[in-house]
């Protein structure tokens, strides 16, 4: 070779200032507009003059005291039974040698697409006090009057969040013992650590971040949580924060009080935030880098088969349980009467899908509002989570904040936050599907943010750097390199946010017109008729739609189904 | 041609100047090792030079261009420079050889071109049979040199390497301290290269920067870093040196352990506290008293290991210093024994700091 150096390549302009520039402004606009209304309307009167009434109001009346109690019960109560039922089965799955581990994590996985008002509606099927399947099947077993279980109830609703909130932890919690290497164990194996040592010093420390984050993920679901509760704890006559909000946008509104009462969740989450932050401390989590061989799973001998039996006894609860339920009652002219081949029907099918002429606008605008609202939010969440992991700009911090504070905001206070900002000029989306798109995008962002921060921490910066020494810009290396390797993490977003969006109730119920109507709300107003069965139809049309796209962006080809194998060394 | 130059280049994190006015400039096809205990700001110098990190004060040339300031810092990418990175940053995503050409498809080469130095460069670090390979596949040494492959492929004025040899065990990382040396003699990139192992430095560099504390402690060929540290800290941080504390009696003699002692190096003002260096190997030892008293000094053997090449001796003068010395080994002095060490007046080196 000769001593020609090449040129390096042309300077073109960068645009990446620009670029993430625009990106905050967008960020801004989404999240900062339609707190600020939220802001002036907790800090004012009707008259718009600036008091402190409405706080008072919230700290002295007991009809706003008691959901707050309330609710910091439900919201603690779930996160520890999701850590406590999710951590085990994620390490089971992950780590050990018991049968059936794709079966389970494919059916947590279920439970995870189930939207929980769809839960509770099942649970309504299965354990209602009187009509409830559970409780006839109890009576006919034992001659007893009163009923086992009454779903309208502080423990029932508890035990219905939990149901489809643990998925969460066990997605970060599996992951995060995936991509352990085995090798960090061996290494505490060999230095004399006995099983139970190395569990405790370094198999638990190390997914100890994503156990963490998927607790106060759970706590904040639990806590921002509209659907389950206006099911099961308006009959039962108390209020969450959620429910109690909702009722104050009730005629006559009181727009001032609702704003205000969603301050402290606010306060609350962003105390969270930082005890998480102070929690994980500066420690390193990145593992990848050096050369590390698979995990050697641990052989449960004698006890695979009871911790099979352990992970399906649990997911008997958000699963099998509830589907049997649903499909019973589609099939079924009575919804809770046990349906047989003689009296099964396809009445309830024919009337969701022919006769109920609200279906198919809501199908369609469910399925666009999905899709592009996952597009969107994946490239959002991809580029601000891209910027706080590596620090490009100064204000990373700020952006992080924006991207995580819509946690913090119930769904329906932004749902009214956004009714504020969009029904006066210049922007009047009212009436339109992108008021939803804004509403979906900003609700989802927080969990796709998390997700995409906690894939880049896995990537070592030096991946990047190694490109752009080559000569490619930022924005090149981030296509090229960073991408690519965050194939899986982004199709997980994407899915994600896809599923966020058919769960989505709370703001929709405020925001929807008879031409923008979903399928969530759909089922709602069902719920509110009475009309069980047809909910069943509808809800499984909607996991066959789930899983359909699912599998779709799974084979899209860029995404490369065999690229798994390249990646297993990495 | 591409010198590089840094001109009291400061990186300040909060108020810790982590890299502090460090000048330095290296000409065109030199290398440089940036040598120095982990802390000292080499990897953040280096970064600096990359373009990953601007300075908080200062000036980088590359050439005649200025490449980092204050005011303005050009993005890596626009600098014509390669790295060679500590974790190899090998994409796991790409094969060998999408990893190699991945620079010059951004410089959009034909495929001709870019089949034609593809080939030569696997020819040159001997990968060939590992082309359609994935780094995951590869082990350390392999990894390490498409790692070289790919810097040196889109041939750049400048070569950055980030403690590249210290993932390799250690008969390769001696492979691969000449392959380093002699892909450079080949190419002749200015090339930096940061290391913490003395004798990686000794055996690659052109000029040595000996950095502690942000700062530039002393800067040489391997020849002056070694036989003629100026420090207190390059004369222990490189190979193995006695430092002896003494007074001095005037410009070149200082007074130690009752003996009187005849230094070169820095010049000495009599009745300072004075501090002078001596390599192990070159003190003598003997069991008799040595013909002339210049530069002999009394001492006891307190333990002595036989090292299979030489002997490697404890002993105590009599102000209770410990020196140690390594001696041919023939000259065999149990634990014990009162002996006799000439310290040769030429290789014992006052040190100015």
């Amino acid at each position: 070779m000769t001593i020609t150096t090449t040129d390096a390549p042309k300077s073109r302009i960068d645009l990446t200032r620009p670029v993430l520039w625009l990106f905050a402004a967008f960020m801004i606009v989404l999240i900062v507009l339609p707190l600020s209304w939220l802001m002036v309307y907790a800090f004012t009167d009707k008259a718009r003059h600036p008091t402190l009434q409405n706080f008072v109001t919230l700290f002295t009346d007991p009809s706003f005291l008691d959901p707050l109690l309330t609710t910091a019960i439900i919201a603690t109560t779930s996160a520890v039974i999701c850590c406590i039922v999710a951590a085990p089965i994620g390490w089971l799955v992950s780590r050990t040698d018991m049968p059936g581990r794709q079966i389970i994590r494919a059916l947590v996985t279920a439970s995870f697409v189930t939207p929980p008002f769809l839960g509770a509606v099942a649970w309504e099927l299965l354990a209602a006090p009187n009509s409830g399947m559970l409780n006839q099947l109890y009576r006919y077993l034992t001659g007893a009057e009163d009923p086992l279980f009454d779903i309208y109830s502080l423990t029932g609703l508890i035990f219905v969040i939990s149901c489809y909130t643990f998925p969460f932890v066990f997605v970060l919690v599996a992951n995060a013992l995936d991509n352990m290497p085995g090798e960090l164990e061996d290494a505490s194996a060999i230095l004399g650590g006995k099983a139970w040592t190395t569990a405790r010093r370094v198999t638990i420390p190390l997914a100890l971040p994503a156990l963490v984050a998927g607790a106060l993920i759970a706590f904040l679901q639990a806590m921002t949580l509209f659907g389950s509760p206006a099911i099961l704890a308006l009959p039962a006559g108390f209020h969450t924060m959620t429910t109690k909000i909702w009722s104050l946008f009730q005629y006559p509104p009181k727009l001032e009080l609702a704003a205000a009462a969603a301050v402290p969740l606010l306060l609350l989450t962003i105390l969270l935030l930082q005890g998480q932050k102070f929690l994980l401390g500066r420690r390193g989590f990145s593992v990848v880098g050096g050369k590390y061989g698979a995990p050697r799973p641990v052989e449960m001998k004698g006890w695979r088969w009871a911790a099979l039996a352990f992970c399906l006894f649990v997911l008997l609860n958000p699963v099998f349980l509830p589907y049997f339920a649903l499909l019973n009652a589609a099939f079924s002219p009575n919804a809770t009467t046990l349906v047989t081949p003689s009296t099964a029907t396809l009445h309830n099918i024919v009337f969701v899908f022919t006769e109920l002429s609200s279906t198919q606008l809501a199908l369609k605008n469910t399925v666009i509002l999905g899709a592009s609202t996952a597009t969107i939010g994946t490239i959002l969440a991809l580029v601000v989570a891209y910027v706080t992991t590596r620090r490009v700009i100064a204000s990373h911090r700020l952006l992080g904040f924006l991207a995580t504070a819509p946690v913090a905001v119930p769904g329906i206070v932004l749902g009214v936050g956004l009714f504020l900002s969009y029904t006066r000029p210049p922007f009047v989306l009212y009436g339109t599907l992108w008021i939803l798109l804004l509403a979906f995008l900003t609700i989802n962002l927080p969990s796709a943010y998390q997700q995409l921060q906690a894939a880049f921490a896995t990537i070592h910066p030096e991946l990047e750097d190694a490109s752009r020494i080559l000569g490619a810009t930022r924005l090149q290396s981030l296509r090229q390199i960073t991408a690519p390797l965050l194939r899986t993490g982004v199709i997980a977003t994407w899915c994600f946010i896809f599923i966020g969006v058919m769960r989505e109730l709370s703001a929709a119920i405020v925001l929807f017109t008879s031409q923008t109507k979903v399928l969530s709300v759909l089922i709602y107003d069902l719920n509110e008729s009475g009309d069980l069965a047809a909910i069943s139809v509808l809800g499984i049309a909607m996991l066959v739609i789930t899983f359909a796209v699912v599998l779709a962006v799974n084979r899209i080809p860029m995404f490369g189904g065999g690229a798994g194998a390249r990646l297993r060394n990495s | 041609m591409a010198s590089v130059d840094l001109r009291g280049l400061t990186k300040r994190f909060g108020s810790l100047a982590v890299v502090d006015k460090v000048s330095l400039k290296i000409n065109h096809g030199q290398l440089v090792c940036l040598l120095g205990p982990s802390g000292c700001g080499k990897t953040t110098t280096l970064r600096l030079i990359a373009g990953f990190l601007e300075p908080s004060d200062g000036e980088i040339h590359v050439g005649d261009r200025l490449v980092s300031s204050r005011a303005r810092t050009l993005p890596p990418e626009q600098r014509n420079m390669s790295m060679i990175f500590q974790s190899y940053a090998l994409w796991p995503h790409m094969t060998v050889t999408e990893n190699i050409v991945y620079g010059l498809r951004l410089r959009k080469l034909d495929r001709d071109t870019i089949a034609k130095k593809l080939a030569a460069i696997l020819a040159t670090t001997k990968l060939e049979a590992l082309a359609q390979r994935y780094p995951g596949e590869l082990s350390g040494g392999q990894q390490q040199r498409v790692a070289l492959a790919r810097a040196l492929i889109v041939e750049p004025e400048t070569l950055l390497l980030d403690e590249p040899l210290s993932n390799l065990d250690a008969n390769l990382r001696e492979e691969m301290r000449f392959e380093i040396r002699r892909l450079h003699d080949e190419y002749r990139y200015t090339t930096v290269y940061v290391t913490h192992d003395q004798s990686e430095a000794m055996t690659t560099a052109d000029l040595i920067a000996v950095m502690n504390g942000g700062k530039i402690d002393q800067l040489g060929t391997p020849e002056d870093i070694y036989a003629r540290p100026e420090s207190e800290f390059v004369a222990r941080f490189i190979g193995a040196s006695n430092v002896i504390k003494g007074t001095a009696r005037d410009g070149n003699h200082v007074a130690f352990a009752g003996a009187t002692l005849k230094v070169v190096g820095a010049p000495l003002t009599a009745g300072q506290d004075a501090v002078v260096a001596i390599r192990q190997h070159d003190i003598g030892l003997s069991t008799q008293a040595p013909a002339s008293p210049e530069n002999a000094i009394k001492a006891v053997v307190t333990r002595q290991v036989y090292l299979g090449a030489a002997r490697d001796y404890m002993v105590e003068v009599a102000d209770g210093t410990s020196l140690r010395a390594t001696t041919p080994t023939e000259t065999n002095v149990q634990k014990g024994s009162e002996i006799w060490l000439t310290l040769p007046p030429e290789r014992c080196r006052a040190l100015s700091r």
